[in-house]
């Protein structure tokens, strides 16, 4: 040892050498880890590795369409021209945009919101520069794109409504998926930015079936998630989804909405046999394309502000005094009963003095002597007035209910009111206090708590005309109703209601006569007016004169009603028309004749005999 | 300045010189272009043709520094070890800080990093130390405690700045040149049981959140598969994916679609694993092993202390860097931030490593040049 540490650097030999062995060690231990991973586990990362590589990418099918009964396209998808930008392939932005603006113009909001999409997306992500471009300004841009690298037509297939908003209530609109819609349902296609889902009406009703179902396409990834390749082997397409028929006639609506022209109320054709609703119209109305594009707050302002609510379905969610048009729930309630024989006469003075107060016949010097069809006919309030005083109105409630008030149909569309036929249990739930004598008598003649929707009225109307089955409305064609009630009224009460709503239109002195009310020869109406008050009449009005509506305000003016049904010997159609603030039921008798007529037409009705 | 008859040409030098070192070492850093080329997706422009002209230069470099006279780097190595420590506490006052890391001057044109000099400096000065001590005294508390301020020195400073990794590695370096010197076992056992005893300290006292963080990741990488677990994951996944023989040249889906972070540099190895396999990875550790056991036999033919020290310091430092990166890829040692010399991507590590290389060699070919001794720390 000694002469070694002389030297100084003999034992280093032995100690390098150890550090050798020691560091071989290490390489063993990678050498065998390298084998652990490459060899032994090879499999298993292989696996991991395609895992990463690859990804399932969701392809959107083609949304069905929405047809009327004949096959008219109501809502459909349109080819739609965008123009994009990939931000990594522009050189330089905004000398691009301004390449751009050159032929569409870009608003400086417009550009504030491409730099911003840019700046939060991968380069590689394409940003919209503008959507919906019209056909001429996109192929002026394509003229002009190959001088400009980076950026991009697109054409790609948007939801349409060709009639605008003649059936926006009825087919509602497409939006991207709420939150809240995408916790419920699970459908992948829900998690696509360009997927558009129903919001509103048969859009939402019948998404489902409209939507189709989702593709895959596998397709090659990088780590930042760019596709790098597509797989044209290994995909599912996606499958279209399905059509949707409707049981509306787009020809007979359209016919409506010029009818009811700037009013605001609503239109219902209802097939008295099958329910099947031909005509289903709200006014005024909006055009749900606006919402598939994007409303501008200008837009959305607008239809807020408009008294005549364009966004709501008053068909189906529009509570409304039915007016006289109640008067036949209580006709058929007393038959039924029997607490008046329908020759029994009663005399009208113009009013009639209960409790403490008068309540008014609509025409003031009185009807004189009333028998029950005579009644309604004339449309005499005191003669109903009297009537409901021997009834409880629990009955009042079973026929309206019967006749379809207070209910909801199961047309598919969300939005509907259930309206009310109130009695003293109602009364008693809703306000918490009794029910009074003046109750009845309001309710005699639809005013006061009585609520239906035109669309009630309708399928009241078309019991009323059908005579044995419970007619349920139906909206979509193939939705399984299952099998139709019978009404449960004695027909004999039915046919007496049937003619006296006869006499209305076809007798002198009915509310609604008119000579040959239709123009063709044979076919007879049967139908019931309503002028349905918005607005209490004070005793002091009443002495100096009531106001005539044309010096009211628009708010404040009566409802017009008119329901029917024709022919009288062989119903085909039952019909709703309601004129909000249309200042009386004058406003609606000739818009149905109108709707009436050109319906029988075109279903092959003939005059003749 | 005597010159030995033996050593005293050019001609003579380029003799002597070890070429089947010289060209395993730039074969590896070919190996550098290739999977740098593959892992930029077949660029020439993004780093392949750097890292070669880095790499000619640097063997240019490397060949001048050898043929240097050995007394010249034996004459610099305390002052260099000296004007390391100066530009540690330069950084320490005045550094760039990057990634909340303080490691670089920034000298204006370019900015540098002083703990990369420290690496060949520290070697310089130990080899210096023990040829000076005389034997006897290098177990005594004398030679104990000088090696230790050597040491402690700049690990302490590079520890603060902080890079933990570096710092390990210097430290690991010194206590192999300590080892090597002959210290006594017994001393080795006691300090064994001190650090044993103040690592679970240390780690409570002296790491920084985030390096404590890349421990946790380590120990259990998939309890955060997308943050700092995700290098490990995918490294693994792209070693274990290439199987024996790898999925070929440009071939490797890991590495083309960017899933292994930092793959041209860190994580070079991956792209290895992955397009050549278990072969092309144990090809390339067959590469070190013959370039670390060419040193070996280097200092094994050196006669003086200092030559021998130098040699097989600086062979510590390139052995541990190959080591503790290959531990990192394949997911053994946590992710420290040490290329894999050579092969990554990078400048300063690819000079400061060939300028070692160069020192080696300087000593090998200057083996027989009489070195004076006991001179000490006053040269």
């Amino acid at each position: 040892m000694k002469q070694k540490r002389d030297d100084g650097v003999v034992d280093m030999g032995r100690r390098s050498a150890m550090l050798g062995i020691g560091g071989l060690g290490v390489f063993g231990v990678l050498a065998s880890r390298l084998y652990y991973l490459q060899v032994t586990q090879a499999e298993n990362y292989k696996m991991l590795s395609d895992r990463n590589r690859f990804n399932f990418n969701t392809t959107i099918p083609e949304r069905g369409r929405i047809l009327d009964r004949h096959g008219e396209p109501l809502a459909t998808n349109k080819l739609d021209f965008r123009l994009v930008m990939v931000p990594e392939r522009v050189h330089n932005i905004d000398e691009t945009l301004d390449t751009i603006a050159k032929i569409l113009p870009l608003s400086a909001p417009t550009r504030r919101r491409i730099k911003k999409d840019i700046r939060e997306h991968a380069k590689f992500v394409p940003v919209l520069i503008d959507e919906h471009l019209d056909w001429k300004v996109f192929s002026a841009l394509n003229m002009k794109l190959p001088d400009i690298p980076g950026v991009l037509p697109l054409e790609d297939k948007g939801r349409d409504y060709p009639h605008k908003g003649l059936f926006a209530h009825i087919l509602g609109y497409v939006g991207k998926p709420a939150p809240s819609a995408l916790k419920n349902d699970s459908d992948p296609l829900l998690r696509q930015p360009t997927f558009r889902m129903g919001k509103t009406g048969v859009e939402q009703g019948q998404d489902k079936i409209l939507r189709g179902k989702s593709g895959l396409q596998k397709v090659e990834v990088n780590a930042v998630g760019r596709t790098v390749r597509y797989w044209q082997d290994d995909k599912t397409d996606a499958v279209k989804g399905q059509d949707v028929w409707l049981t509306i006639d787009a020809d007979l609506q359209k016919f409506a909405a010029a009818q009811m022209g700037e009013e605001s109320g609503g239109v219902v054709v209802i097939d008295v046999m099958t329910g099947e609703l031909r005509v289903l119209l709200s006014t005024p109305t909006f055009d749900g394309n606006l919402f598939v594009s994007g409303l501008t707050r200008k837009v959305m302002k607008q239809l807020n502000s408009d008294p005549r609510r364009p966004q709501f379905n008053k068909v189906i969610g529009g509570g409304y005094p039915p007016a006289s048009t109640f008067k036949m729930v209580v006709m058929l309630a007393a038959l039924e009963n029997n607490v008046i024989h329908p020759e029994e006469k009663i005399f009208c003075s113009g009013k009639i003095h209960v409790g403490n107060r008068d309540f008014h016949c609509w025409k003031r010097r009185g009807h004189q002597l009333m028998d029950m069809q005579t009644a309604l006919q004339h449309s005499c309030d005191v003669y109903f007035y009297e009537v409901i005083q021997r009834l409880s109105m629990d009955k009042v409630k079973s026929m309206g209910e019967r006749l379809g008030l207070g209910q909801k149909f199961d047309i598919g569309l969300g939005g509907q009111l259930s309206g009310v036929v109130p009695d003293p249990a109602w009364k008693k739930a809703r306000m918490g206090t009794q029910w009074r004598t003046g109750d009845s008598l309001n309710a005699a003649i639809g005013q006061g708590f009585v609520l239906a929707t035109p669309l009630q009225l309708a399928v009241m109307t078309a019991r009323l005309a059908n005579g044995a089955q419970a007619v349920q409305p139906s909206l979509i064609v193939g939705q399984d109703l299952g099998t139709m009630g019978t009404l449960d009224i004695n027909p004999d009460h039915i046919a007496f209601v049937q003619n006296a709503m006869r006499s209305v239109c076809e007798v002198p002195g009915g509310t609604a006569y008119r000579h040959n009310s239709l123009g063709i020869t044979g076919v007879e109406v049967a139908g019931k007016t309503g002028t349905g008050q918005v607005r209490g009449i004070s005793a002091a009005e009443r002495r100096s004169g009531v106001l005539k509506n044309r010096d009211l305000p628009w708010k404040l003016r009566d409802h017009g009603i008119m329901v029917g049904y024709a022919p009288y010997d062989n119903p085909r159609f039952a019909i709703a028309v309601m004129v909000e603030h249309g200042g009386g039921s004058a406003s609606a008798v000739p818009k149905f004749r109108a709707i009436m007529k050109k319906a029988l037409i075109d279903d092959g009705v003939k005059g003749g005999a | 300045m005597a010159i030995n008859s033996r050593t005293s040409g050019i001609s003579a030098k380029l003799f002597e010189m070890n070429w089947f070192l010289v060209v395993l070492i730039f074969l590896t850093g070919c190996v550098g272009v290739a999977m740098i080329y593959s892992a930029s997706g077949g660029q020439w422009n993004l780093g392949a043709k750097q890292h070669l002209i880095r790499l000619i230069f640097g063997m240019v470099i490397m060949l001048g520094i050898a043929f240097v006279d050995i007394r010249v780097w034996f004459t610099l190595a305390y002052p260099a070890y000296l004007g390391a420590l100066i530009l540690l506490i330069g950084v320490e006052v005045m550094g760039v800080s990057v990634n909340g890391s303080q490691r670089w001057l920034d000298l204006g044109f370019t900015r540098f990093q002083p703990s990369e000099v420290m690496k060949m400096a520290i070697v310089m000065a130990l080899a210096r130390f023990y040829h000076d001590l005389p034997q006897w005294r290098v177990s005594k508390p004398i030679g104990i405690m000088g090696a230790v301020l050597i040491i402690f020195l700049p690990v302490g400073l590079i520890l603060n700045q902080p890079d933990l990794g570096t710092s390990l590695l210097l430290a690991a370096t010194g206590v192999v040149m300590i080892f090597l010197a002959g210290i006594r076992w017994r001393v080795i056992i006691t300090s064994c049981i001190a650090v044993v005893i103040a690592i679970p300290l240390a780690y409570k006292y002296g790491l920084k959140d985030y390096q404590r963080q890349r421990v946790l990741t380590f120990l259990d990488p998939e309890s955060d598969p997308t943050g700092a677990g995700y290098h490990i994951i995918q490294s693994k996944i792209a070693l274990g994916s290439g199987g024996v023989n790898g999925k070929g040249f440009m071939e490797g889906t890991q590495a083309s679609l960017k899933y292994v972070p930092e793959n041209s540099t860190d994580f070079i190895f991956t792209v290895i694993g992955e397009e050549f396999g278990l072969m092309g990875g144990l090809g390339t550790m067959l590469l070190y092993i013959l370039i670390i056991a060419l040193c070996f036999l280097l200092a094994s033919q050196c006669k003086h202390m200092f030559s021998r020290l130098l040699i097989l310091g600086l062979t510590t430092t390139f052995a541990l860097y190959v080591f503790i990166n290959l531990a990192m890829v394949m997911g053994l040692a946590p992710v420290v931030g040490v290329p894999l010399t050579l092969i990554s991507w990078g400048g300063t590590v690819m000079m400061t490593v060939l300028a070692g290389f160069g020192l080696m060699f300087s000593a090998h070919l200057h083996r027989e040049t009489e070195l004076p001794r006991g001179s000490g720390l006053l040269l």
